[in-house]
């Protein structure tokens, strides 16, 4: 244990109050060295507002089912970036797909 | 009361013969007609996989019939295929309002576009003033 770990623990020290917890100096350390994020990540853009599809039709099953994929899950926002209005349409999409028998409830 | 459009697609029974689909397809129509609908368009797509089976059914001969009408049409439309031996299955959806809704925004984004070139061509120091 060294002297540097000591002081962080009580939070007050001088020295210590840079690395803030104290708890685990190593990964504290280094997320504070690192600065900023090494992944970086990829602006993501709906991709209906990109190819201006107003209307998503549920009999489209090629377009459709690349946002379901698998085991036939709608996939969430955040994956795709979709807006919300188009993840909502799609969402309905998806759903009367499913109904028809086009896609999959949960796959098998 | 303008006139609504109905997209119905149903599931014919695939042990069928080609000659029952179209027998079945016809029925479908004549309920539209009948309702005072008209047909706008009848597409068949032929045996498909089903995603899930329905029933025992593991694929199914699908037909998709446009029609253009009242309120009471797809009630009624429904209320048969619902009866009717042969369909595996059937989905009615509304499609005016949404196809009417999209046309309005591209025609305003088209007309946004216009603008937006025409203010850029206008102004003069916009074209190549700022690149990142």
């Amino acid at each position: 244990m060294s002297s540097e770990t000591g002081h962080s623990e009580d939070g007050r020290g001088g020295r210590g109050s840079r690395s803030g917890g104290g708890a685990g100096p190593r990964g504290a350390r280094d997320a504070g060295g690192g600065g900023k994020r090494f992944f970086f990540r990829r602006r993501k853009v709906c991709r209906f507002c990109m190819d201006k599809i107003d209307y998503i039709d549920y009999k489209d099953v090629k377009l459709i089912s690349s946002f379901a994929p698998e085991r036939g899950k709608i996939l969430p926002r955040r994956m795709f970036g979709t807006c919300a209005e188009h993840q909502r349409k799609l969402t309905l999409a998806i759903k009367r797909a499913r109904h028809i028998a086009l896609l999959p409830f949960a796959a098998d | 009361m303008s006139d609504r459009v109905y997209e119905i697609l149903f599931i014919a029974d695939p042990n069928l013969g080609e000659p029952e689909v179209d027998a079945l397809t016809a029925q479908v129509q004549g309920f539209v007609e009948k309702e005072g609908g008209r047909i706008q368009k009848t597409e068949k797509w032929g045996k498909k996989r089903l995603a899930y089976s329905v029933g025992r059914h593991r694929e199914g001969y699908y037909v998709l019939v446009v029609a253009e009408g009242g309120g009471a049409l797809v009630h009624e439309v429904e209320r048969r295929l619902r009866v009717m031996d042969g369909v595996v299955r059937y989905l009615a959806v509304r499609v005016d309002d949404e196809l009417r809704r999209a046309e309005r925004r591209k025609a305003r984004r088209t007309a946004d576009e216009e603008k937006r070139r025409a203010r850029r061509g206008a102004g003069p120091r916009e074209p190549e003033g700022v690149q990142p």
